[in-house]
């Protein structure tokens, strides 16, 4: 099996149980998100269970691409389980983060961990190649410290005699590495419950998203820690090596012929993508790239003040009143283990909140905050805390602080605003309690494939697009292509769905068609298996548009299959992964209807359908758009959604899924012919299958 | 010797210094293993021998370098066919939580012009490769395993690396011997360390560096380009 260790590490906290699942079992999912689902739909019994139900099992998996040469797809972990984020129930989600996890878990010999259980103590895993062990928090005093000292300290212990900056010996053995582990942690926020934790693993790479730091709080699981001195075996070197010296030819940024393009791209240059108000600090530092990554999305600085920090984890404290401070609050919410586009939002919420002079009305529980110094270090380092530990961010009860650590939406449920922030447009959480992200009424696909699956999407697929034509119009300069030309290259590469232009028409007749069914369903089934299966990543990929290419055409569609055949010889091509998408996709589905999801259930929050967005959440969203029977660039955020036609839109969605459209719940026939009767089975054993 | 040019800079070749007259004696106890290192010396007189320099070198950038490890994963997979950073020849070490630029380290092999490493071999396997401009390598075949030449580098991480599943020392041939990787490596050719980083931070050279110290290896490789992405040049 090139490309994989083998074996699947799985823990069983409850009963101290060390165990490996052969890889082969799940092989045919390939990797990642994909056997992840496939793992905890066989272990995890009961569906409905909470995400603070110790028989929740978390895995975190890597792909056969992980630790390998293939550009930006090495590093990137797929974390997967109930989560304790969304409302009102805690989807079956994911989350995944970047840096080193990942490859060196397959140096270690092994394609993912899976997590069972609940310690009676606190607990961490260390994993020293074949050796794994858990141990007791106690007696490093891990328990209570913040992630990164947690990292240090088992750094540390795990060097023994042996000093960072040589080499270092393992498993008393000649087996050798200079590297440190690589660890995941929890902060105190995660220790305590709250559910706006996540994970943390190096200074800033986190998986954000669906309260995995609460859900590890729960288990009494600290920390994960790796370390690999094995190799990874590869089908065909050769073809490996051609094939990344053919990307970096043809496809990435070239240094001496500099094409100044931003962000999320595949041919960007590196450049941390932090968005601190002020810039990036005009210190010294250098870019910082996950393994195996062609071009950096972080920066380390000479002051080491916001190290790593990127994208929202930058802009969290976005009034701060200077650089620093604002550096200071991404290293915050890092060290404490938060979620950052949740205490983006969830500030702007309280602050709205103060604002509006609703904060000392009767229902709210007394706050703690000084809203006279906001905008320094001492209000966001209290706010923080607040979160972090449940009370009022200095160490005292504060009902206050308790309530906004258990989710800021689930706060204003419990003060009886939910509704009612909703939808006066205080609390930014449209969908599911979750944090808006993209202008849903403009990006369209974005709310909808938010809505119709589990979370924030956070998929940057066709995001350039609009910052393109956004910056293109804000600087009076051309966009990389016209929006007829850019929809071409981009919709050519949608197989099986290819040459269907109106797929990327967001103008308003064409929003709610069958065209944009399909442009969710192709979304859907690309990123289930590329990204968060194969773990190419977001920032990085899919190479769509691409101004060193040949005709600007990138390498999606060739590169992804080229790659994964190198590493593994396995003949898949890029339709066999959208296809092994669908089939992921619709067994998650599967289990957020086990979950209890109903189509009634999938809206936005009426805002959405009543108020046209009055501020835009990323600046000014222009969408390729058809007007006039010509196609450009149009600012489509200026609009509401109707909900009648999002209705309808389900419907034509589930069509085209093969679900029941009354009720959004996949049929027998459609899971039969995907290879899923077990889950057909089991979901006609609960009364949720589809009719028909 | 002194007026040989190098056939790639024109420049003279640099002297050969006290200690690249090696005392065979200590080689030659050991026996038949020394034929390996014989060709590779230049004989100056009874028992005493120079050793040629190499005619290629890698120079890093260690305040460019984005620390993606590529190179790393390139050297494992071109020498071994699989992807393993412990098996890499240039070793790139960091700290996510330390200030730049102290947070990162590239330790390459430096083709010393007197070699620790090989005046510890007490087989020959650890010799100079006369065919490839005089790299210092290890003929895998002749490698006893006994990680002499691991002990001996005098720098830090050990340059000389281990396989300790073939039980075997590995060292930087600057590419010369690649068995998956169809260029032609060494001096003369192309190094997949330097082919794959993707910002140009290693970079090959045929001039000997300044032995003593660290700052003949270390190098200012960021343009113009560099400062236009945010990143300061000095
Ligand atoms: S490939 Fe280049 S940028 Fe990446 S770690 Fe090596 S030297 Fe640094
Ligand atoms: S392994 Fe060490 S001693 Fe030998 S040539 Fe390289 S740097 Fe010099
Ligand atoms: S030159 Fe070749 S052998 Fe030496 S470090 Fe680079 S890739 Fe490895």
């Amino acid at each position: 099996m090139s490309g994989y260790a083998g074996k699947i590490l799985r823990v069983n906290l409850t009963k101290k149980e060390i165990t490996a699942i052969p890889t082969k079992k799940y092989e045919h999912w390939v990797g990642g998100h994909g056997m992840g689902s496939a793992i905890f739909f066989d272990l995890v019994k009961d569906k409905t269970i909470d995400g603070f139900n110790p028989a929740n099992v978390v895995t975190l998996m890597t792909s056969p691409l992980s630790g390998t040469l293939v550009p930006a797809a090495s590093g990137r972990t797929e974390v997967q389980g109930i989560g304790v984020q969304s409302y009102p129930i805690g989807w079956f989600t994911r989350s995944n983060f970047g840096g080193r996890f990942s490859s060196m878990l397959k140096y270690a010999g092994w394609d993912g961990v899976v997590i069972e259980g609940k310690a009676s103590r606190p607990v961490w895993i260390d994993i020293r190649n074949d050796d794994v062990k858990i141990r007791e928090c106690a007696s490093l005093s891990l328990w209570g410290k913040d992630t990164w000292e947690c990292q240090e300290i088992i750094w540390d212990y795990v060097a023994g005699e042996g000093k960072y900056g040589d080499w270092i010996k393992q498993n008393n053995s000649e087996a050798r590495t200079t590297q440190r582990p690589a660890v995941v942690a929890i902060g105190p926020a995660g220790e305590n419950l709250s559910r706006v934790a996540c994970l943390i693993h190096d200074a800033s790479s986190a998986a954000g998203q669906g309260g995995f730091g609460a859900v590890w709080g729960s288990k009494n699981l600290k920390a994960i820690s790796v370390i690999g001195t094995g190799g990874i075996k590869i089908h065909d070197p050769q073809g490996l090596m051609a094939a990344r010296l053919w990307q970096k030819k043809n496809y990435a940024f070239d240094l001496e012929n500099l094409i100044e393009r931003w962000g999320f791209q595949h041919q960007a240059p590196p450049a941390p993508i932090a968005l601190w108000r002020g810039g990036r600090p005009k210190i010294g530092q250098r870019p910082q790239a996950c393994l195996g990554c062609h071009s950096a999305c972080r920066a380390r600085y000479d002051d080491a003040l916001g190290n790593e920090a990127s994208c929202f984890a930058s802009v969290f404290y976005w009034d701060a009143k200077s650089l620093d401070i604002q550096r200071t609050a991404s290293d915050l919410i890092n060290k404490y283990g938060l979620n950052a586009v949740e205490m983006c939002f969830g500030l702007l919420y309280i602050y709205l909140l103060n604002q509006n002079g609703v904060l000392k009305s009767s229902n709210i529980p007394k706050c703690p905050l000084d809203f006279s110094n906001y905008g320094s270090e001492e209000f966001v380092e209290r706010f923080v805390k607040m979160v972090s530990y449940g009370d009022d961010g200095n160490g005292n009860k504060s009902q206050f602080g308790k309530d906004i650590s258990g989710g800021f939406v689930w706060a204003a449920e419990k003060w009886g605003r939910r509704e009612q922030d909703l939808n006066n447009g205080m609390l930014s959480f449209p969908y599911w309690g979750l944090p808006i992200h993209k202008e849903p009424r403009a990006q369209v696909y974005w709310g909808y494939a938010t809505l119709l699956g589990d979370r924030d999407i956070n998929e940057h697929d066709f995001d350039w697009l609009k910052h393109d034509a956004k910056i293109a119009a804000r600087w009076g300069r051309k966009t990389m292509a016209t929006a007829e030309e850019a929809v071409k290259i981009v919709t050519d590469k949608m197989v099986p769905y290819q040459g269907d232009m109106l797929m990327m028409d967001f103008s308003e007749k064409n929003i709610y068609s069958e065209h944009m069914a399909k442009l969710v369903s192709w979304h859907r089934y690309y990123t289930r298996f590329w990204k968060q299966s194969m773990l190419f990543c977001d920032v990085r990929w899919p190479d769509f548009l691409n101004l060193y290419a040949p005709g600007k055409i990138g390498s999606t569609g060739i590169a992804e299959p080229k790659f994964l055949k190198a590493v593994t010889g396995k003949d898949f091509s890029f339709l066999d992964g959208i296809n092994l998408g669908r089939k992921i996709w619709n067994l998650d589905h599967a289990i957020w209807t086990l979950q209890g999801r109903h189509r009634d259930m999938v809206h936005f929050a009426d805002i959405i359908y009543k108020r046209k967005a009055s501020w835009d959440v990323d600046g000014k969203a222009y969408m390729p758009g058809i007007e006039n029977g010509k196609w450009d660039y149009h600012y489509y955020a200026r609009r509401t959604l109707d909900r009648n036609k999002f209705d309808e839109f389900k419907t034509r969605f589930y069509q085209l899924q093969g679900w029941d459209e009354a009720s959004g719940w996949p049929k027998k026939k459609t899971l039969d012919s995907l290879g899923l009767s077990y889950v057909a089975s089991e979901l006609e054993a609960n009364g949720r299958l589809g009719k028909g | 010797m002194k007026d040989q040019k190098n056939r790639h800079t024109g420049k003279e070749k640099a002297d050969f210094s006290r200690r690249d007259f090696l005392k065979l004696s200590k080689n030659i106890a050991v026996g038949a293993g020394v034929a390996g290192i014989l060709p590779s010396m230049i004989w100056l007189e009874d028992g005493v021998a120079a050793i040629p320099v190499s005619e290629g070198y890698l120079l890093v950038d260690t305040k460019k370098c984005q620390g993606c490890m590529s190179c790393m994963l390139a050297c494992s997979l071109v020498h071994e066919g699989e992807e393993n950073l412990s098996l890499a020849r240039i070793q790139v070490v960091q700290n996510s939580f330390e200030r730049f630029p102290v947070d990162l380290t590239i330790s390459q092999c430096r083709q010393c012009t007197e070699p620790a490493c090989m005046e510890a071999c007490p087989t020959g396997a650890l010799h100079i490769d006369t065919k490839h401009g005089n790299i210092r390598t290890i003929n895998e075949e002749e490698c006893i395993g006994c990680m002499e030449c691991v002990k001996a580098c005098p720098f830090m991480p050990g340059r000389a690396i281990y396989n300790d599943k073939k039980e075997k020392a590995l060292k930087c041939d600057l590419c010369a011997d690649t068995p998956y990787w169809d260029e032609p490596g060494g001096p003369g050719g192309k190094q997949a360390c330097v082919e794959v980083c993707p910002v140009g931070a290693i970079k090959f050279t045929k001039d000997v560096p300044k032995q003593k110290g660290d700052e003949g290896y270390v190098v200012n490789l960021r343009g113009r380009s560099w400062r236009r992405l945010g990143y300061p040049r000095r």
